[in-house]
């Protein structure tokens, strides 16, 4: 299971009267093997939900719960893929994925196996020993999804996770988590500012508001996508030219462009 | 022969003949201000053949080595694990620091007089002032180098779950090694620099003895000797360290070179 939980959330940092808020109210619930990106201008507070659900930041107010437990501190079942990557240096590729499973006791043989299927799957089989900075960046993403998607984890997150590749490297790596996700599923919760890769990836998303956050609307990206049978098309651009797909990217445009707007009056 | 190495040696060369020159050729040096090369090879062959100060050369770097190795293993082996604490937990950097705000601006050296009194002119005496000497530079790098871990990196070892002792071995102690090394060699240099003056003030054996008795003898030849033995100790002892280093942090040295 994997359900993630925001019940009436705030976040203040600083003192509470006169502090920054951050978030207010955030009522959002994510279900079980669900994609779910949330987009918003910067400095909405997108990133700090996502911290709050990996245990990073504490909840001003409310709660934040995954399967009705609250969330006290960060823990491997709700892995992290970080936009900054953040390997571990002095480890191998294999290495660092192995890390968390280690920390997990799972068996010698059995860690071997799985570590080789993620690996494989990844595309990184002949990267194992290599380090870090031995990799390209879309390499070393790559690294830390696998060390993420190892550990099976019941709940996903990803902060921008492709926020420091290039454009090219960007949609190679759009592409093959669409096709992780549907042959994996899991809850995920994916963290963005680039509207049209949460339409791509996600099977609803979540608009923001400027600070202090709010949840301004969640969409249905999912029912979209099953009618219009976007996932026949195998590469990013054709699903991109699909008018549904238009249709939505421009709704959360305006969306957006509303809360920038507003910034600035 | 690489290029590097030739011009040094060349360098060397050309110091050794104007040495040459102006000692023993042109006498523009009197002996009694600096030995000429031939003065203090003949002090070299003294001092290694019937001894000079309480001993043979071998006895008295015997000695001193030994004295060295073993104050900046004791620096280091309660330096490093004192920084890694400090760096990792804030109560114990604010329960720590006020003493070290006292204890950093005492000169190493000025510890001497007092280490004397306690210990003694014995090795307790010098290993308690090369411990002293080295541990600043151990504790205060090895506090930075954990402090300059990428904070994204430590958010990923919690988010993995690591249990205490493998946190620290695995993800504290070699994110923070670069500055962990920057910190031993600066002990090093420490131990060595701290030994030699706790020798001149009082010691029976060792390289500083050598040179406090060659002083009161007005024995220029001895000084350099033992000048230029301390040098090759020095330098031995860091060449050690760096190959350590160099092993240790082979993905840091490449990872350096990967971003230019």
């Amino acid at each position: 299971m994997g359900v993630i939980q925001f019940k009436d959330v705030g976040k203040i940092f600083g003192p509470r009267d006169k502090g920054f808020v951050a978030l207010k109210d955030i009522d959002l619930e994510i279900r079980d093997k669900e994609f779910m990106a949330i987009v918003g201008p910067s400095g909405c507070g997108k990133t700090t939900c996502l911290r709050m659900v990996a245990g990073f930041e504490d909840a001003t107010d409310g709660v934040v719960s995954v399967d009705g437990t609250p969330i006290k501190r960060p823990g491997p079942d709700r892995a992290v893929v970080f936009q900054q990557f953040a390997l571990f240096p002095w480890k191998s590729v294999y290495d660092n994925i192995d890390l968390g499973l280690r920390n997990l006791n799972v068996s010698s043989s059995e860690r071997s196996k799985r570590i080789e299927a993620i690996l494989n799957l990844m595309n990184l089989t002949q990267y194992a020993k290599h380090f870090p900075h031995q990799l390209s960046g879309g390499m070393q993403q790559r690294v830390a999804i696998a060390r993420a998607y190892v550990l099976d984890p019941d709940v996903l997150l990803m902060d921008e996770p492709f926020g420091a590749l290039d454009a090219q490297t960007r949609v190679v790596m759009q592409e093959e988590l669409v096709r992780l996700a549907r042959k994996n599923p899991r809850t995920v919760l994916f963290i963005t500012h680039a509207v049209e890769e949460a339409v791509y990836l996600a099977d609803r998303v979540a608009i923001m508001t400027r600070a202090p956050g709010q949840i301004k609307e969640v969409l249905d990206v999912a029912s979209v996508r099953n009618a219009e049978n976007w996932d026949s098309h195998e590469k990013i651009e054709d699903v991109m030219d699909l008018e549904s797909f238009v249709h939505l990217r421009t709704h959360i445009w305006r969306s957006l462009r509303e809360e920038k707007a507003a910034q600035h009056a | 022969m690489p290029r590097r190495i030739s011009i040094g040696l060349a360098t060397i060369l050309v110091v050794c003949f104007l040495w040459l020159m102006a000692t023993t050729v042109l006498g523009l040096i009197p002996s009694g201000r600096f030995p000429s090369p031939a003065e203090t090879w003949s002090a070299l062959v003294h001092v290694s053949g019937r001894g000079y100060g309480g001993g043979d050369l071998a006895l008295h770097v015997y000695n001193s080595l030994r004295l060295v190795v073993m104050g900046f293993l004791f620096a280091i082996a309660t330096g490093v694990p004192l920084g890694l604490l400090m760096g990792w937990s804030r109560r114990a950097e604010a329960f720590i620091n006020p003493i070290f705000l006292i204890i950093r601006p005492i000169p190493p050296l000025a510890w001497i007089p007092l280490a004397i009194l306690w210990l003694g002119l014995g090795d307790a005496a010098k290993i308690m002032v090369i411990w002293f000497s080295a541990f600043v530079p151990s504790v205060i790098n090895t506090f930075a180098g954990v402090r300059n871990i990428d904070r994204p990196v430590l958010e990923a070892a919690y988010m993995l779950g690591m249990p205490k002792f493998r946190f620290v071995t695995e993800v504290l102690i070699p994110g923070a090694s670069p500055m962990i090394f920057t910190g031993l060699r600066l002990s090093l240099q420490a131990s060595w620099t701290t030994l030699v003056a706790a020798e001149l003030v009082g010691a029976f054996y060792g390289i500083g003895r050598v040179l406090n008795v060659a002083q009161q003898d007005l024995y220029p030849g001895m000084i350099l000797v033992g000048m230029v033995t301390v040098a090759i100790l020095g330098w031995g002892t860091t060449r050690v360290l760096g190959l350590a280093e160099a092993r240790a942090l082979r993905w840091n040295t490449a990872a350096l070179a990967a971003k230019g």
